[in-house]
Formats: C-alpha cells, sequence, structure tokens
C-alpha cells in the first residue's frame, strides 16, 4: 500500500517537478562541467582549473560582478520601496482603485526589448525628454542620456518592468492585515510610519522577500536591457558571459554563467535574511 | 469637571445618518455602556469618540479638551478590540510594551506598567508567547492589559466578550469591572448584550436608529423605562396601548386595554386618554382575582417558570416561582398599580 502510494506520488510529481529538475540539473551539469574543462566543443576534454584561476584575474570580470549586483540589488530594492505605498493605498478598494491597479500592472504585459526601446526613444538625444526640457526652458541644448555611465537608465527600466511584480506580492500580503489590527497600532499612538515600520513592515516580510529574491535573480543576469540602454564602459555577467561565447571560448563563458548563478544563489540568501533581519527588527 | 462631553454629533454616510444629534455627559470614572440592537449606531459613537471617525456636527470634548479633529494616535483613549486586535508577530510583552513605547515612556516607568498590568491579569507566565500560542480569554486580557498599560484617561470597549463562551464572559465581565475601578478609569463600553450592560455599568446609553432614547442607571432603565422600545429591550416587558377609564382614589389612573382593565399608579394625571403602559412579567401575581387568562405555553426555567397566556386573543408573558397551571388551565393574574408603568406617548 506505500509502496503503490509513494509511486503514485511519483508519478504525480514527475511531469513537472520532474521535468524541472531534469533540464535546472542538465545545464548547471553542463556549466560547472565545463568551466572545468570538461565538454569542449573544440579541444581536449580533461579537469582544469586554468579558466577559474583566469578569469578570477580579469578586471573585466570583477567589473562585471560588480555592475550586475549593483543592478540587481538596486533595481529590488527601488521595485519593492516603490511597490510598498502603492500596495497600501490599493489595499482597501475605491472608486477607481481596479482601473488604477491595472494600468499599474502593465509593465507585466510589455516585453523588456519592446520597453528598452521605448525607453531608449524617450531618452535619446532627439528624444521626448530632450524636447520637452528643451521646451520648458530648463535646458538650452539636448543632453546625452542614453546609455549613462551609472545606469541608472537601466535601473529606472528595471524598476519600471519589476515593479509591478513586486506590487502583485506585496498587496496581497498587505491586504491580510486586518484593519482592527492596524486600528489598535494607531490607536496606542503609532503614526504613519511607525504602523508601517512596526506593523506592515513585519507582518509583510515574506512577500517583500520573494519579491526581492526573484527580482534581484532577474536583474543580476540582466542581458536586454544592459545591452540596449546599458553604459558601454561597463558589461553585465550575462554580456560577458554571451561575449566569451561570441569568441567560441565555451569555458570561460561557463565560468561566468557558473559565477553568475552562484552569485544569484548566494544574493539572494543574503538579501532575504538582510531583509528579515531589517522587517522583523524586534522593538528595540 | 466632566471627563467626556459629547454635544449634538451627528454622523452621516452619504444620505444614511448613522447618528443624530446626541449629546452625553460622561463623569470620571464612570462606567457607562452603549446598548442597542445591531446597525443603532452604538459603534459609530465609540469610533468617534476614539477618533477613527470625524464627526458630520457636533462636538467631543476628553478632559476638557476638544478633540474633535484630533487623529486617534493623539487621544488619551485606549479601545479594546471586538478581535482582541493583538499583534500578531510580537509576543504579549512587545504587545503591552507597544502603546508606552510609542508614547516614549522611559524604559522604568514602562517596566513598572507592564509588570503591574501582567501580574494583576495575571499574564506573568505568558510574557514571552505570542498571540496564537494563548486562549481566547487570555488574548482578551492582553487586549485589556496593553489599553492599560497606556494609563488613558478613557478606556473603550468594542464588544470585548462577543468571541467568548458564556462562562468565561462571566468572569472577564467581572474582572474588567473590577479593573477599571482599580485603575479608577472612565469606560465606554458597547454592547447589544443587556445581561452584561445591566451587570456592568454605572449607566446605560440605549440607542436606536442612531438616536438615545435614554440614559440611565440599570435600575431606573429596568424599573422605569421611558418608551416602548427601552422597555421592549431591556429585560422582557408586557406593552399595552390602552384608554383611560377613570380614576380610583387620587394617584391611581384605570386604563382599558385588550386585556382588560389596568390600573397604574401616577403623581400627575396623563394629558392624553390614549396612553401606553407597561409592566414586567414577574410583575404580576397569579392568584383568585384580576385577569382571566388561558396559559397557552409554559417552560420552566429554574428560578422560575416562564407562562404565556392569552386573553381576549392577546398573548402576554408571566413569570412567577412555584407555578401549578399547566398548559391549557385557566388562571387569574393581577398586577399592583406601582408596578404598571406609563410609556412616553411622543416616543
Amino acid at each position: 500500500m506505500k509502496l503503490r502510494r509513494g509511486l503514485l506520488i511519483i508519478g504525480l510529481l514527475t511531469p513537472g517537478l520532474g521535468l524541472i529538475l531534469a533540464l535546472i540539473g542538465t545545464v548547471v551539469y553542463i556549466a560547472v562541467s565545463q568551466s572545468f574543462g570538461y565538454y569542449s566543443l573544440n579541444g581536449t576534454n580533461e579537469f582544469s582549473t586554468e579558466f577559474w584561476s583566469k578569469m578570477a584575474g580579469r578586471k573585466a570580470f570583477k567589473r562585471s560582478i560588480q555592475y550586475s549586483i549593483y543592478i540587481g540589488v538596486f533595481s529590488a530594492i527601488f521595485s519593492v520601496a516603490l511597490a510598498y505605498p502603492l500596495a497600501i493605498w490599493l489595499r482597501k478598494p475605491f472608486a477607481g482603485s481596479n482601473f488604477i491597479g491595472a494600468v499599474l500592472k502593465a509593465p507585466l504585459l510589455v516585453h523588456g526589448l519592446v520597453a528598452a526601446f521605448l525607453f531608449i526613444n524617450v531618452i535619446s538625444y532627439h528624444g521626448i525628454l530632450n524636447q520637452f526640457m528643451q521646451w520648458l526652458g530648463i535646458w538650452s541644448e539636448p543632453r546625452r542620456l542614453q546609455n549613462d555611465p551609472n545606469a541608472y537608465g537601466v535601473l529606472i527600466l528595471q524598476t519600471w518592468k519589476n515593479m509591478p511584480f513586486a506590487l502583485l506580492l506585496l498587496t496581497g500580503a498587505v491586504q491580510s492585515i486586518s484593519d482592527d489590527v492596524l486600528d489598535a497600532a494607531r490607536d496606542l499612538g503609532a503614526g504613519t510610519w511607525d504602523r508601517f515600520r512596526r506593523i506592515i513592515a513585519p507582518l509583510t516580510v515574506s512577500g517583500m522577500q520573494a519579491a526581492m529574491v526573484i527580482i534581484f535573480i532577474g536583474a543580476v543576469a540582466d542581458f536586454s536591457f544592459q545591452v540596449i540602454a546599458g553604459p558601454t564602459n561597463k558589461q553585465s555577467l550575462s554580456q560577458l558571459m554571451v561575449s566569451f561565447k561570441g569568441r567560441g571560448d565555451w569555458h570561460s563563458a561557463a565560468v561566468v554563467g557558473v559565477s553568475l548563478m552562484m552569485i544569484a544563489l548566494v544574493g539572494s540568501a543574503i538579501l532575504a535574511v538582510v531583509a528579515r533581519m531589517v522587517m522583523r527588527g524586534r522593538i528595540k | 469637571m466632566v471627563a467626556i462631553k459629547i454635544e449634538r454629533l451627528t454622523k452621516k454616510f452619504g444620505d444614511f445618518t448613522a447618528l443624530s444629534n446626541v449629546s452625553l455627559d460622561v463623569q470620571p470614572e464612570e462606567f457607562v455602556t452603549l446598548l442597542g440592537p445591531s446597525g443603532c449606531g452604538k459603534t459609530t459613537l465609540l469610533k468617534l469618540i476614539s477618533g477613527f471617525l470625524e464627526p458630520s456636527e457636533g462636538s467631543i470634548k476628553i478632559g476638557g479638551t476638544d478633540v474633535t479633529h484630533v487623529p486617534p494616535e493623539k487621544r488619551d483613549t485606549a479601545l479594546c478590540f471586538q478581535s482582541y486586535a493583538l499583534f500578531p508577530h510580537l509576543t504579549v510583552r512587545e504587545n503591552l510594551e507597544f502603546g508606552p513605547r510609542q508614547k516614549k515612556i522611559p524604559a522604568s516607568e514602562r517596566k513598572t506598567r507592564i509588570d503591574d498590568v501582567s501580574e494583576k491579569l495575571d499574564l506573568t507566565a505568558q510574557m514571552e508567547k505570542l498571540p496564537n500560542q494563548l486562549s481566547g480569554g487570555q488574548q482578551q486580557r492582553v487586549s485589556l492589559g496593553r489599553a492599560l498599560a497606556m494609563r488613558p484617561s478613557v478606556i473603550l470597549f468594542d464588544e470585548p466578550l462577543s468571541n467568548l463562551d458564556a462562562k468565561l464572559r462571566d468572569q472577564v465581565r467581572i474582572e474588567i469591572r473590577r479593573i477599571q475601578k482599580e485603575y479608577g478609569l472612565t469606560a465606554i463600553y458597547v454592547t447589544h448584550d443587556q445581561a452584561e450592560a445591566l451587570a456592568m455599568s454605572d449607566r446605560i446609553v440605549v440607542l436606536n436608529n442612531g438616536r438615545v432614547e435614554q440614559v440611565d442607571s440599570p435600575e431606573l432603565l429596568y424599573h422605569a423605562p421611558k418608551t416602548k422600545f427601552v422597555a421592549d429591550f431591556i429585560g422582557d416587558a408586557n406593552i399595552f396601548s390602552g384608554t383611560i377609564v377613570g380614576q380610583k382614589g387620587e394617584n391611581i389612573v384605570q386604563v382599558e386595554t385588550a386585556i382588560g382593565t389596568i390600573e397604574f399608579e401616577t403623581p400627575t394625571a396623563p394629558t392624553s386618554k390614549k396612553v401606553n403602559l407597561c409592566w414586567r412579567p414577574e410583575s404580576a401575581v397569579i392568584g383568585n382575582t384580576g385577569i382571566k387568562a388561558k396559559v397557552v405555553h409554559r417552560a420552566f426555567q429554574g428560578h422560575f417558570t416562564d407562562l404565556m397566556v392569552e386573553t381576549n386573543g392577546t398573548i402576554f408573558r408571566v413569570q412567577a416561582k412555584r407555578v401549578e397551571a399547566q398548559e391549557g388551565d385557566d388562571v387569574q393574574l393581577s398586577v399592583a398599580p406601582n408596578e404598571v408603568i406609563l410609556l412616553d406617548q411622543s416616543a
């Protein structure tokens, strides 16, 4: 009976979980193996740490790591920071709240590449923003905003694209807090900021963590926004990986790919822990 | 100086008037209950006092200060919620400390208050537990303790016992009253349970359709209701309309009603011939004189027997100790004139 039940469970899980595990497992295995010299497409297959040691010595690699982490962390923080007040605002239904919610979630329907091109049109040298600022008389001549060195454009795009996702998660979490609990906090002397800091944030920390982690993983591995709107003097890890692959250096590309996976994993864990520590901070 | 002064308070939600022209003075250390059926405006009035709602008209003063437009976080009140509204992520100690921390009470004073409250409410052993690890009664005590730790001028209760079982309700009821007296708090208590209101209050405000029907002590409300609504809502009452047909002596007025002639005592004769009267079921005496009636339903209730009796097609209630009569039997009953209450004709 137990065996049959076990087989049934495995049978039910296999199409979904099995496929995911098989695909992810294969990719991770190939990437890790390639980074250590196996599955060579144009040379000998043997174990080697040469690709890792060479990569560790490359300044471009270190810069890419820093840059990708910068994009990942700030995209996650900005998205969540923007989504929170909106989620609180939309917590109680009011006339037009459904429409506002739908409009705010619209970026989820726009593909990243399309969004990046739209953004470029807005900020390009002869784009709408430059024209508008000149028309207002604030700028006397057009400014170069595209591919800015601090990647503000990429951060804006990432936030624009990911904020609705954070909003989806946080709206549910915020709506689950009862009115009485918030009223009780208010009755006990907590103003708006204290109600957020001491009640809303700790009670929605799980939703916030999920949003931070998922947005971080997506943003740290950004390719499309970076290629179109990112700074020309910096490369994201994805960009670096593709450039190695373009040169036929699959082993170095695999090293970058495995690094990216490790950063996503470790970074997510750190973000989740830090977020919990900050948001669940007991009253001190 | 009165603790709370409410003057001509009106609250409208769009076209709907939830509370209309309510005025009330509450004395320091007084326990006042807002009583009425669902939708009568009692919770609206409580929310206006606590600051969660702003009145459409009128004013509220607490301790002589006008707080009509002061937000709840700045008022010197503390509210005990029907749902307890404990913070689920904080321990009992942190829940109790929440208010004093917000008010920036020094740590030593905070500790004194929390120790005092936890001891008085028997919460010492629960201090490090989360609310979901407590029973309903314990959660209620934490909710009360959280309000008490604020040392407010006025404590407000929004049907705090409605989620407790009957036995626990009795215990907590006594506990709330004891604590209120011990701390010398002015309390406003909302309930729809008349037994709870009668047992706990110094005064009761009976509300109906957003208006105050009567404000009096529990005894006066029970023995001298002014309106049909109050007579009917507080305890059981037999209410009859009738016409004055004569007078007996100086103060006894005779009224012809659907069940026969009823006499009532009044120092001043009513201005109208048409009157509304009421008497409590336990005021009737079953004997050999008075109104003839048939027992249509009999229910033994332990310390009394509840009879539904019929006269001339009108059914009314009689309660008496040691009743021999059974269903279908004929009985005779009388009500002393001083037990019959003349109700306000205009209400």
